[in-house]
C-alpha cells in the first residue's frame, strides 16, 4: 500500500509539473522580449538569475535540455545529468546521473558546476528541491518543458544564448525550421485528412493528448486530424471514446511493451476501427516524440510517412 | 428480510443495467437491443448502426460490467470471511498479504515476462494469482510453526509482517527497473478497461462456485463470529473449516487481482453495511454481501468512466471516494438509532 502511494504521488507531481510547465509555455511569447535584449536576467520560467561570467561546467537534468545542450556542441561542458539523458550524443559515459525525482542535493552541490539547467519537473509547489543548491551560489536555470513548437524553438535560442553560441542556435533553428515547412507543405495541400490516435500511454490508463501540446500542432502540420483535437493538453482517454471517433490510423510512442502495435491490434473490440482494419497502427520513435527539443523533426517525418505514406517518401 | 432481500437484488440488477447502459458515448435502448440480438440470436444489425457502436457494447462495456460485478462480488464475499473468521473488522485477504503477493507477481511477469511459456495476456493473471495464493500459504504455514493453535492475532500479525515484506521486493525491483515502473503501477490501481470475455467466463464461475462453497459454511462461520472456544465446544472442527475458509477467500482474492488489479476499500465495507442491514447471519450475509459488492463496484466503475469523460480515473481510487462517505452516512445514522 505503501508502494502503491509513493508511486500514485510521483505521477500526481509528474501530471502536477506537466500542468505547470503547461501555463508556464504561455509565457513563451512575452519572454521573446526578455531574450533579445542582450543581457540575460531571468530564466525561462521568469525567476530572477545572474549567470556567472563564464560556463565551462554544466549539469543538464532533462533531456531536452540535455539534447540541446549537446547539439550545441557543449556535450563535453556536461559534468554530470539525469538518468534519462544517458546515451545523448557527445555526453560523456562516466558522469554521474541523478534522478529527476529522488535529488542528490549533497553531490551536486559536491561537483561545483558553473551552471544548472533544470525543467521544474522535480519542482512542486511550496517545495523546490534545487533551492538548496541555488543557496549556495550556483546558478540554477529554470527551463519548464515547452509545450509547443514555438517553446521549444525559444529554449533553443535562450540556451543557445545563455551558453555564448547563438550563431550554432541560429542554424539548429534554421535547420529545424526548413524541415518542418518542408513537410507543412506538402501537409498542407492534402485535402482527404486523416483521423489518428496517438498513444503515448497503454491500456490500462491509456494516455493521449489535446490541442496546446507540440505532437498536436505535429498532427497538424503532416495534415492530419487529432481525434482529441477538442480536448487540451496530456489526457487520459476511454476505449469508448476512441472506439466511437473511429480513428484512421492509430500511432504509438509506447516503449515499455515488447510489442506496442500488437498490443494495439488485439484490443477486444478494436477489430471495428479502421485502423486496425486497414493495419495502420505504427510505432512512432519514444524519445524524440515526447521530448521538447529540435529532435522532434524525427518524430514528425516519421508521423508524415505513417499516416501518409503516398505523400511522405 | 424477504422484502429487503428482493430489494437489495432488484437494486444490484438495476445498477449492472445502468452499467451496461451507460458510458461515455451514448447508445439508445433501442440500440442496445439490436446489437444483443445481432450477438445472441444472429439477427441482422439495422444499416445505418456503425460497427464500432456494436463493439463499444459488446466488446467494450458489458464485459466490463459483469467483471466489475463479479469482482466486487467476490472480494466483498471474501472480505466478509475473513473479518469473521478473524473476528476482526479490519482483517482482510490483503491485511494477509493476498495483494502483495499479486503484485509482486504482477511486477515479475511486467519486469521478467518476455521469457514465459504463456501469452502475453495470460501471464499476468496467472502469475498474480499464483503468488497471492503462494504468499497466503507462506504465511499460514509460518504461523503452524509458531502457534499450533493458530490464533487470530498470530495470522494478522504474521501476514502483515509477510505483505510489508513482499511490498518491499516489489518496491525494490520496480526501483531497479525504472523503465516499467508505469505499467505495474497502473495495474496496481486497478481497472477493468479494455478485459475481453475470455476474463468474464473465468473470473463469473470461480467467484460463484466459490461463494457457493463458502456459503456451505455458514453455521460454521456464525459460530466462529462468537470465538473460538465456544465454536469448539460447540462441536466444530475449528481449524480445518479456518484453513479451508480462509484459502478459499485469498483465492477469491486472488482471482479478482488477477483480472483486476488491486481494488481495495470494497471487502473491507460491504461486509459492515450488509451485517448492518440484514444482520449477523451468514446464509444471508454472504450472498448479500455478493450483491452489494458486485453493485457498488459498477457504479463506482461507471463513475470512473464517466465523471472525467473522454477519460477515465483509476476505479481504485473511486471505490473509496464514493465508498467512505457512504459507508459513514449508513454506519453512523444506524449505530444512533440504535
Amino acid at each position: 500500500m505503501k508502494l502503491k502511494k509513493r508511486i500514485v504521488l510521483l505521477l500526481l507531481t509528474m501530471n502536477i509539473a506537466l500542468y505547470a510547465t503547461g501555463c508556464a509555455s504561455a509565457q513563451a511569447t512575452t519572454q521573446n522580449i526578455q531574450t533579445t535584449s542582450d543581457i540575460i536576467t531571468q530564466d525561462r520560467e521568469g525567476n530572477p538569475i545572474t549567470l556567472p561570467e563564464t560556463i565551462e561546467t554544466i549539469v543538464s537534468m532533462g533531456p531536452s535540455n540535455t539534447e540541446i545542450l549537446s547539439a550545441l556542441g557543449m556535450a563535453d561542458k556536461i559534468i554530470a545529468a539525469d538518468t534519462y539523458s544517458t546515451g545523448i550524443a557527445g555526453l560523456a559515459e562516466d558522469i554521474p546521473l541523478f534522478s529527476m525525482m529522488e535529488l542528490d542535493g549533497e553531490q551536486m552541490i559536491h561537483l561545483e558546476p558553473d551552471i544548472i539547467f533544470v525543467t521544474g519537473m522535480s519542482k512542486t509547489d511550496s517545495n523546490d528541491p534545487f533551492q538548496i543548491v541555488a543557496d549556495t551560489g550556483i546558478c540554477v536555470v529554470y527551463i519548464p518543458s515547452s509545450t509547443s513548437i514555438e517553446g521549444i524553438k525559444e529554449d533553443i535560442r535562450y540556451l543557445a544564448k545563455v551558453m555564448n553560441a547563438s550563431e550554432k542556435g541560429t542554424e539548429i533553428l534554421s535547420e529545424m525550421e526548413q524541415e518542418i515547412n518542408a513537410v507543412a507543405q506538402i501537409g498542407s495541400s492534402i485535402t482527404d485528412r486523416k483521423s489518428v490516435y496517438f498513444e503515448i500511454a497503454a491500456a490500462p490508463g491509456m494516455y493521449s493528448f489535446g490541442s496546446g501540446v507540440f505532437l498536436n500542432e505535429m498532427l497538424d502540420i503532416i495534415g492530419a486530424d487529432n481525434i482529441l483535437a477538442d480536448q487540451e493538453s496530456w489526457m487520459s482517454v476511454t476505449d469508448e471514446t476512441i472506439l466511437n471517433q473511429n480513428p484512421d490510423v492509430i500511432l504509438t510512442s509506447v516503449d515499455y511493451l515488447d510489442d506496442p502495435v500488437a498490443d494495439i491490434m488485439s484490443r477486444p473490440g478494436w477489430e471495428t476501427i479502421t485502423a486496425i482494419q486497414n493495419n495502420d497502427v505504427y510505432y512512432i520513435d519514444t524519445d524524440s516524440s515526447n521530448r521538447p527539443s529540435h529532435h522532434i523533426i524525427t518524430a514528425l517525418k516519421e508521423m508524415a510517412k505513417a499516416v501518409y505514406p503516398e505523400y511522405f517518401e | 428480510m424477504k422484502t429487503k432481500i428482493l430489494l437489495l437484488t432488484g437494486i444490484s440488477l438495476l445498477a449492472l443495467l445502468l452499467g451496461i447502459a451507460l458510458g461515455s458515448i451514448r447508445i439508445s435502448p433501442a440500440e442496445i437491443g439490436h446489437i444483443i440480438g445481432y450477438q445472441l440470436f444472429g439477427l441482422a444489425l439495422p444499416n445505418q448502426m456503425k460497427a464500432t457502436t456494436a463493439a463499444i457494447l459488446w466488446d467494450v462495456r458489458l464485459p466490463r460490467a459483469l467483471l466489475a460485478f463479479t469482482a466486487g462480488a467476490a472480494l466483498s464475499v471474501s472480505g466478509t470471511v475473513m473479518q469473521s473468521v478473524m473476528r476482526n473488522p479490519l482483517a482482510s485477504s490483503y491485511t494477509l498479504g493476498v495483494s502483495s503477493g499479486a503484485s509482486l507477481g504482477a511486477c515479475l511477469v511486467i519486469l521478467f515476462g518476455g521469457s514465459l511459456p504463456f501469452t502475453a495476456n495470460a501471464a499476468l493473471p496467472v502469475s498474480g494469482f499464483v503468488f497471492g495464493l503462494l504468499t497466503i500459504f507462506l504465511s499460514l504455514g509460518f504461523v503452524k510453526r509458531l502457534d499450533g493453535y493458530m490464533s487470530n492475532n498470530t495470522i494478522i500479525l504474521v501476514g502483515m509482517v509477510f505483505s510489508l515484506f513482499i511490498n518491499s521486493i516489489t518496491t525494490l525491483l520496480s526501483f531497479i527497473e525504472r523503465d516499467h515502473i508505469e505499467r505495474l503501477l497502473y495495474w496496481q490501481m486497478g481497472s477493468f478497461s479494455l478485459k475481453d470475455w475470455p476474463a468474464v467466463w473465468i473470473l463469473v464461475p470461480v467467484t460463484l462456485s466459490g461463494t457457493i462453497w463458502i456459503t456451505h459454511y455458514n453455521r460454521e462461520l456464525d459460530m466462529m463470529t462468537f470465538g473460538e472456544e465456544q465454536a469448539m465446544t460447540m462441536g466444530v472442527n475449528l481449524k480445518t473449516v479456518k484453513l479451508l475458509l480462509l484459502v478459499l477467500a485469498a483465492a477469491l482474492t486472488g482471482a479478482s487481482i488477477a483480472f483486476c488489479g488491486v481494488i481495495g476499500f470494497v471487502d473491507l465495507v460491504a461486509p459492515h453495511i450488509i451485517r448492518k442491514i440484514f444482520g449477523a447471519s451468514h446464509r444471508v450475509v454472504l450472498p448479500m454481501s455478493a450483491l452489494f459488492g458486485g453493485a457498488f463496484m459498477v457504479v463506482c466503475d461507471l463513475t470512473a468512466r464517466t465523471v472525467a469523460s473522454p477519460g477515465e480515473l483509476p476505479v481504485g481510487a473511486v471505490t473509496a471516494m464514493i465508498g467512505a462517505p457512504f459507508f459513514s452516512y449508513l454506519y453512523f445514522k444506524k449505530t444512533k438509532k440504535d
